[in-house]
């Protein structure tokens, strides 16, 4: 755990970058620092590793005053990963990520092991092990930094801006990585990004930083888009946070109907007898295996000859499906918007239909999803004395 | 011309040569030397830098014949009394290739080094010397080169050199000798160029391989040393 007490950083020309911050940051957790530039969350980060001192207060490690360490020893316990990695350009890149061990005292061969253990855990090409930083992308670059910054196993792991001097599909892939390490290693992470959305992603728990360097909300990523404590957080959080707050919410919880989900050897007349009955205006053919075929309207099922069968009409497409099981509200929303018949089709793993909803549905699970987090936040602040 | 002077004298010739290399090498090694710890200094310290910079810069500007003969007050007339001289010179190349090498180094690369537990002593050692080590190279090239071919100027105080050959030639009105002493000191000066070019590609394999396979200049590229073009600069001044 890492817990900032009324740290403040002004420097000698009289600018303030961190002004009374205390933080907790939990043991395991990642908590993100992110704000606009000049907001201080660079300081603070380097103040956790000693590259920055606090003029006052104090930054605690595991309930140990920093400022009694020893810095290198310090450091040699922390994973540091920054925006321009800062790979060494003579060294190779096994020998780039058994840095940290060695200056712990390992031997070579055991430090190169390791190495070889940690391209493997960041998915990079054993074959790369022996080349130099010049001759890997910028992407393959981050993951060594990643690498050396795990080496010696550290507990803690600082990052300032790792991600920022990729292109945004190499940042989105690292990001996965990110959660998918840390999911198996569970560190301390503190990642310092300006990026609201990286925040929202990568984050356990988001502290935004105002200019002037002080705190203006820390929140869970879910908390800080449904409730903004003010104009600042609502303006720096950003566009449609409504429906960027579903990620956080499970699909597993909407109302499916699977009345009008039918074989392909139904006939016209038995599938508008089911339709009009159900009160829907939607059919959804699936084949043998329950794979969703295509929609057909109740309006066309009635015109069509009654002893067709429905793999004889023409059908309009069943568009993107999504997984109770495993996707958000918002890839229900997403799936449900770009449907043309307004319903979207939910599948299991094996893309089976299991059901099918509709904007309605989707409206009512929404507010009981709100509903729970208010009662979820509300029960933690109670047990806790969680002020946010 | 007379060319059959040559294989009679091969002997006199091979020693000259090889006394005349020794003078010049020992002085870049010994300017090398002086030239790291001064540097990092200068590096670490900047107000150093323009007052050490000033002295280095007069120092070459002393002309050597003058320093010689105020060196032999203390030396006599030793091969001590050259190598001081030309040691002296040298540092007005090495000491800003040293400081520009050094600040090479790009700072992401010297940061992530603290930030991993590097004390200042390891991490230069082990980070920024090695970076700046083709900078540091590149001023030895010159050093060097200029070393030798100063250092046939100690004949003129009976150091025994290349420098003989010309002096020699001169007296006896015999050319041959002349050119012989000018091709030998320009070969040495090649040789020992190239020899520190290897030792470059020797030490530095990883700027070998990022050219081979021509990588894309990214942030760790070390941006292209000022030092490089003072260095030639005031190698020019010095012929």
């Amino acid at each position: 755990m890492i817990t900032f007490e009324n740290v403040t950083k002004r420097y000698a020309g009289g600018t303030t970058a961190v002004d009374g911050l205390n933080l907790e940051v939990p043991a395991g957790k990642t908590m993100v620092l992110v704000g606009p530039s000049g907001c201080g969350k660079t300081t603070s980060l380097r103040m956790i590793n000693r590259l920055v001192e606090p003029t006052e207060g104090h930054v605690l490690l595991d309930g140990r005053d920093i400022q009694t360490a020893n810095p290198s020893a310090l450091r040699r316990g922390i994973g540091y990963v920054i925006q321009h990695t800062g790979l060494f350009p003579h060294r190779t890149i096994e020998d780039n990520i058994a840095t940290v061990p060695l200056l712990c005292g390992w031997t070579k061969a055991t430090a190169r092991r390791r190495a070889r253990e940690l391209m493997e855990l960041v998915g990079l090409d054993g074959a790369m092990a022996r080349r130099y930083p010049h001759q890997l992308s910028g992407g393959q670059q981050q993951r060594v930094g990643v690498a050396r910054a795990l080496a010696a196993d550290p507990p803690v792991l600082l990052m300032d801006e790792p991600f920022s001097a990729v292109d945004p599909i190499v940042r989105a892939s690292l990001q996965d990585e990110l959660i998918r390490l840390q999911a198996e290693l569970r560190k301390t992470v503190v990642l310092v990004t300006h990026d609201v959305e990286e925040a929202i992603k990568v984050g356990d728990l988001v502290a935004v930083f105002r200019p002037g360097g002080r705190l203006a909300q820390v929140d869970t990523p879910e908390r800080l888009l449904g409730s903004p404590r003010d104009e600042y957080v609502t303006d720096f959080v950003g566009f449609d946070r409504g429906i960027r707050r579903l990620s956080f919410f499970a699909a597993a919880g909407l109302d499916l109907r699977s009345a009008a989900v039918l074989p392909l050897e139904t006939t016209a007349a038995q599938a508008a007898g089911v339709a009009s009955g159900e009160g829907e205006p939607w059919v959804l053919a699936v084949d043998a295996k329950r794979l969703p075929v295509g929609w057909l309207s109740l309006a066309d099922l009635e015109l069509a000859p009654a002893s067709v069968t429905l793999a004889d009409l023409p059908m309009a497409g069943y568009g993107h499906t999504f997984r109770p099981e495993t996707d958000s509200l918002r890839a229900a929303l997403d799936a449900t918007v770009l449907s043309r018949t307004g319903r979207a089709v939910a599948v299991d793993a094996e893309g089976r239909v299991v059901g099918v909803t509709s904007y309605e549905r989707m409206r009512a699970a929404i507010q009981a999803a709100e509903q729970a987090a208010e009662q979820r936040h509300a029960r933690e602040v109670a047990d806790h004395g969680l002020v946010s | 011309m007379i060319w059959s002077w040559i294989p009679q004298n091969l002997g006199l010739i091979e020693q000259l040569t090889l006394q005349n290399a020794y003078l010049g090498i020992v002085s870049a090694l010994f300017g090398l030397v002086i030239s790291v710890p001064l540097g990092v200094a200068c590096a670490r310290w900047s107000v150093l830098y323009p007052p050490v910079l000033s002295v280095t810069s007069a120092l070459y500007a002393v002309p050597s014949l003058a320093l010689f003969v105020v060196l032999i007050a203390y030396t006599g007339l030793s091969d001590l009394t050259v190598i001081i001289a030309l040691t002296l010179f040298s540092l007005c190349v090495l000491v800003p290739n040293v400081v520009d090498g050094l600040r090479s180094v790009p700072e992401p690369v010297r940061q992530a080094a603290t930030a991993m537990g590097f004390g200042t002593l390891r991490r230069l050692w082990q980070v920024e010397l090695p970076v700046a080590i083709p900078v540091i190279i590149a001023g030895m090239r010159v050093a060097t080169v200029s070393s030798i071919s100063l250092a046939s100027l100690g004949q003129l105080i009976g150091v025994s050199c290349l420098g003989y050959l010309f002096i020699d030639g001169l007296q006896r009105d015999f050319p041959t000798e002349i050119f012989l002493g000018i091709g030998l000191v320009v070969i040495l000066a090649l040789v020992a160029d190239g020899a520190l070019l290897a030792i470059r590609r020797l030490l530095t394999p990883w700027q070998r391989r990022a050219r081979a396979t021509a990588a894309p200049p990214s942030v760790l590229t070390p941006r292209q040393p000022a030092g490089q073009r003072s260095a030639q600069a005031s190698a020019g001044a010095a012929s």
